[in-house]
């Protein structure tokens, strides 16, 4: 039976080898017909299943997308699905405020013995995708509201970048100096071999007691200067001091955690900070630095609205699917492909990222909508739950690309599903990596 | 629209391989008339293509006196030569060129030819050997000194043999310490070592040095003490190259474009413009 | 003869050349704080004042960020190639700077030597810009440290000069001249009007930039001044005058498209060998070769200065590098 206008769906199935996959041969053993719009594709595990090919199958022309495995508990690799079942939990925040159509994704546990329920889940996701019709994902009309955006950003006239113009509390003559003596006693001492810190016109890199007077502490130290840590031409400078703010050190408590860096190799310097005047800021509740080597100045006391920290996804998600699509549409479109997203995070230190690996190629290089798509997907998922909120990406993006919100819906389901803030908790486990028999999964069928 | 971009479909007309990671392929132009009107120099360079995966550039590794076909070498390393290595005879993929200098084998007429080579670099010097064979009363004695890491990883292997029955050409074969075999008659060494040894008259020799950067490093100053001009020394470079028709950027090194004004350089030239390759 | 047009006339004029199903590209406000060249949809979009220069540059009018430059289909052993050059729009750059235009001619060249690349031309051809002469300026701009200015004419087909509430409109080029019909003047417009607070002051000398990476090119400085730099490709790709391109394959089995899209010498994959080798191994080498090529080989080459010292790289440089304050460093004997 097709649809009135011969709609046929077309419905792409990732599923494990071990149970789904034998599940579907038993319903083709048993003579349990099902459509046969379904294309099953098997792979080892769902643990193995990477979200890119959700997206890839999406940009193929799918019209629905099943994802399934074996049910809790009976995973031939143990916890492939526990493991699973969180980043789906987690990508499915993350397509929902993207505005795909969540309608048309499917995760589902069948196991070796349930011919009858894959015939079932096959035909309804079948029937239910042929009244939905075609999935045009990436034809949506990209639309911007020019009234603004919809999450407004001032311009800093400090730099001439995107982010709100600094709150411009007075600058801390007292902390720069107390920052420079710091640097020069560290430097001096032979403590340190680099002061990594903040300068006039962008970061400085210290290495002589006599060039401190290069360091300045002021409302344009927007940057977070970890990001230098994993690069190798620093790193070749010798044992460094990082100058964080409290936002920043966030940065270091995953980098250690992930075994980038060793704690005793970097000696932090951690500045009190009333604010930047970023969008971020407004919700900051680590003005003070927490676990910094050496401290300097106080800040004056004025906490943040930590309460609406996620006050932009919540607005974004009021919004219709739609409407959220012709936005992130709007916003991709103007993706250059140029990485400064990657580049500048202090989180991306893969040796080869995914983007740049071609055998297979998981993410079109070109910078059109389903490169861009992609690209920003994938990125957003490999920094869920490690993402700390210092929203470089967003400030180093040349086409002022709201990426801030995109790490932000995954910071959110990361607290709101599992209580983890990335960065705010030495001792806290990552919630990817872990999982938990608990973990919710109203959402598989 | 005349399109710069767009390869000539070219069929595979035959396939060596070489080692376990390494063929050469022979191509013929599926168009008659290109067919009959492709010429080229040797030491020119094509961008080859296999539909899907991407072009890669290869010197052209056949003699501009073999007409009706071209062939390149090609060593497995990536998305591109992965699948070139899993095309068969029959199958259609893509060539654009000839592009680049090429080597200038009428200046070198009259003069004896040294060619030094190692590994996969054999293919850009197999294609002046084969023509200066072919036009054997233009030059002088022929040394060819090729050397790899192991005895399997030397290319063209059986030419060699044929090279050496010509007169006035002696070919020595080496391999690193430690890559020989039991059979192994050839020289045990690297190849600036082997050919130094050899005690080959540079003095007014053309050197054609094509190797790994640390090989042709090595081998210069030999060439040097042996007295030979670094105006009469060239080499192929091989920076990465994505359009072959200096637009595209990439293998832009200081103040040249490789795919134009190279990739055939003398090392007087490399030596006189700061470059990075 | 000079001609002036008003505010209301200018924003006319652009309705009409969009009811006439032109594509017509201006600044205008993706959100606070944030300018780009784009697509008119309205004449209303474009933006007239309250900005120095759009993040981008109208370089993507005349070479798209992403362009198929054939298809192909394969069909067991055998490969079909398809023409995808559709026809190109007659599309017009209104607002653009002479910093914008001046480019244009600059890759005029290297999209035409030797090999004529009609992928750029027939873009270009169907390009008519008209310029509006700068009325301010910012601490990025150094137009007048590579030879041109804010009222330069090299690119433009038509100049306009912002002049008591309206523009004087000229014509420099026939296709401006047929653009514009009896809008447009011919003479110059008087620059005795120009204040000087449009004009950066001259930064360095460009000359001396170049002599300085001709002979230091091995220099420990650029090693030194990139350590700041994250390698992202922000500067080139919002560069009017960068032009690097690389180009992959798209598709399936069966059928795709083989397509060039914008590269940045800033990436450290950009010259990386198959064999591992790379010849700039580290991003000093790669800032030298931003600035070498734009000061040294280009000018070697093709008689000028591949920049035309718009700022956008420094401007969008997340740490605050780009070609001003290296070339303010090495320009400056």
């Amino acid at each position: 039976m097709s649809g009135s206008n011969g709609f046929e769906p077309k419905i792409v199935a990732f599923v494990c080898n071990w149970c789904t996959y034998l599940g579907a041969d038993l319903a083709g053993t048993s003579r349990l017909e099902y459509p046969p719009n379904v294309r099953i594709l098997r792979l080892p595990c769902t643990g193995r299943i990477d979200t890119n090919l959700v997206v890839k199958a999406v940009e193929g022309g799918a019209d629905a997308v099943l994802v399934s495995g074996c049910h809790p508990g009976d995973c031939h690799y143990n916890a492939g699905n526990y493991h699973a079942r969180r980043r789906w939990m987690l990508f499915r925040e993350l397509l929902d405020v993207l505005g795909f159509d969540m309608r048309r994704i499917h995760f589902t546990w069948i196991s070796a013995a349930e011919g009858r329920k894959f015939q079932h889940v096959i035909s309804e996701i079948t029937e239910q995708t042929r009244a939905l019709g075609p999935w045009r994902a990436y034809e949506a009309k990209a639309e911007i509201d020019h009234r603004g955006g919809l999450v407004g950003q001032a311009v800093s006239p400090a730099t001439g970048r995107a982010g709100p113009a600094p709150a411009l509390q007075a600058p801390a003559p007292l902390a720069e100096q107390e920052l420079r003596d710091l640097a020069r006693r560290l430097l001096g001492a032979g403590d340190v071999k680099v002061v990594i810190g903040y300068g006039a016109a962008g970061p400085v890199f210290v290495t002589k007691a006599a060039d401190v007077e290069r360091l300045v502490w002021n409302e344009g130290c927007q940057a977070n200067l970890t990001t230098y840590l994993k690069r190798k031409e620093v790193r070749a400078l010798g044992k460094p001091a990082v100058v964080v703010k409290g936002c920043d050190e966030r940065s270091l408590v995953v980098l250690e955690k992930e075994s980038q860096i060793r704690r005793e190799d970097v000696r932090v310097i951690g500045m009190a900070c009333d604010g930047m005047g970023q969008e971020k800021c407004a919700a900051c509740d680590t003005h003070e630095p927490r676990f910094a080597d050496e401290r300097v100045g106080k800040a004056g006391g004025q906490g943040g609205k930590p309460a609406a920290r996620y006050a932009a996804v919540e607005a974004i998600l009021a919004k219709t699917p739609e409407e959220r699509l012709a936005f992130w549409s709007a916003e991709f479109d103007r993706c250059l492909k140029c990485y400064a997203c990657r580049q500048v995070c202090p989180m991306c230190y893969c040796e080869r990222c995914i983007a740049d690996k071609n055998r297979p190629q998981a993410i079109d290089t070109s910078p059109h909508r389903k490169g861009n798509f992609a690209w920003h997907i994938a990125r957003a998922m490999h920094l869920a739950g490690r993402c700390v909120g210092c929203d470089e990406c967003t400030r180093a993006c040349p086409a002022g690309i709201d990426l801030r919100l995109l790490n932000l819906t995954l910071a959110r389901a990361a607290e709101t599903q599992f209580g983890y803030r990335a960065g705010m908790d030495p001792a806290a486990e990552p919630p990817i990596g872990a999982y938990s028999l608990q973990d919710k999964e109203e959402f598989i069928r | 629209m005349d399109n710069i971009y767009q390869p000539d479909l070219m069929e595979i007309a035959g396939v060596r391989q070489h080692t376990p990671d390494v063929k050469s392929v022979k191509l013929r132009f599926q168009d008659p008339n290109r067919a009959g009107s492709f010429d080229f120099r040797v030491g020119q360079f094509g961008i080859f293509s296999a539909f899907g995966a991407g072009e890669a550039t290869f010197n052209i590794c056949s003699s501009s006196n073999w007409k009706g076909s071209i062939e390149f070498c090609f060593r497995k390393v990536g998305r591109v030569t992965e699948a070139l290595w899993d095309a068969e005879e029959g199958d259609t993929v893509g060539f654009r060129g000839p592009y680049g200098n090429g080597y200038p084998m009428e200046a070198w007429r009259g003069k004896d030819l040294i060619f030094l080579g190692g590994g996969i670099a054999m293919p850009p010097i197999r294609c002046a050997i084969w023509y200066a064979l072919e036009n054997r009363a233009d030059y002088g004695d022929i040394t060819i000194v090729y050397g790899a890491r192991t005895v399997g990883d030397l290319v063209f292997v059986d030419e060699l043999d044929e090279w050496a029955r010509h007169p006035r050409v002696r070919v020595i074969r080496c391999v690193d310490p430690g890559g020989q075999t039991p059979d192994w008659t050839g020289e045990i060494g690297f190849v600036p070592t082997v050919f130094e040894r050899a005690d080959v008259p540079a003095k007014n020799a053309i050197a054609l040095v094509i190797g790994p950067p640390i090989m042709i490093k090595n081998t210069i100053p030999v060439l040097e003490r042996m007295g030979g001009a670094m105006s009469n020394v060239y080499t192929s470079l091989e920076n990465r190259m994505k359009c072959g028709v200096g637009k595209c950027g990439r293998c832009n090194a200081g103040p040249v474009y490789v795919c134009k004004e190279g990739p055939v350089f003398t090392f007087e030239e490399l030596r006189a413009i700061p470059m990075d390759y | 003869m000079s001609a002036r047009i008003s505010r209301e006339d200018l924003r006319k004029l652009v309705a009409e050349w969009l009811a006439a199903g032109k594509k017509v590209f201006g600044p205008v406000r993706v959100k606070a704080g944030l300018e780009l060249y784009a697509p008119l949809d309205s004449a209303e979009a474009l933006l007239l004042d309250g900005w120095i220069r759009p993040a981008n540059s109208i370089k993507e009018l005349v070479f798209p960020r992403h362009e198929a430059l054939y298809g192909y289909r394969i069909l067991k052993n055998r490969v079909e190639l398809v023409d995808l050059a559709a026809e190109i729009p007659e599309q017009i750059a209104i607002g653009a700077h002479p910093c914008d235009a001046a480019a244009l001619a600059a890759l005029d060249k290297v999209f035409n030597w030797d090999y004529r690349d009609e992928f750029y031309n027939r873009r270009r051809a169907a390009t008519t810009v008209i310029t509006m002469a700068c009325a301010a300026h910012d601490d990025q701009c150094f137009c007048t440290s590579v030879g041109l200015g804010p009222e330069a004419e090299r690119g433009s087909d038509a100049l306009l000069h912002e002049r008591d509430g309206g523009y004087e409109v000229r014509a420099i080029s026939e296709k401006g001249r047929i653009l514009l019909g009896g809008l447009a003047g011919e003479t110059a417009c008087p620059t005795a009007q120009t204040s000087g607070a449009n004009t950066p002051p001259r930064r360095f000398d460009s000359a001396q930039v170049a002599a300085f990476a001709k002979e230091h090119f091995e220099d420990p400085y650029w090693a030194e001044r990139a350590l700041a730099c994250l390698g992202c490709g922000a500067c080139t790709f919002t560069c009017p005058a960068c032009h690097c391109f690389d180009m992959v394959d798209e598709g399936n089995g069966r059928e795709g498209v083989r397509a060039r899209n914008w590269d940045a010498c800033q990436f450290p994959m950009f010259t990386l060998h198959a064999s591992g080798h790379n010849p700039r191994a580290n991003q000093g080498a790669r800032q030298r070769q931003r600035i070498y090529h734009k000061f040294v080989m280009y000018p070697d080459k093709f008689g000028e200065v591949l920049c035309t010292g718009c700022g956008n790289c420094s401007r969008n440089c997340p740490v605050g590098l780009g070609v001003l304050p290296a070339a303010t460093e090495i320009g400056n004997g």
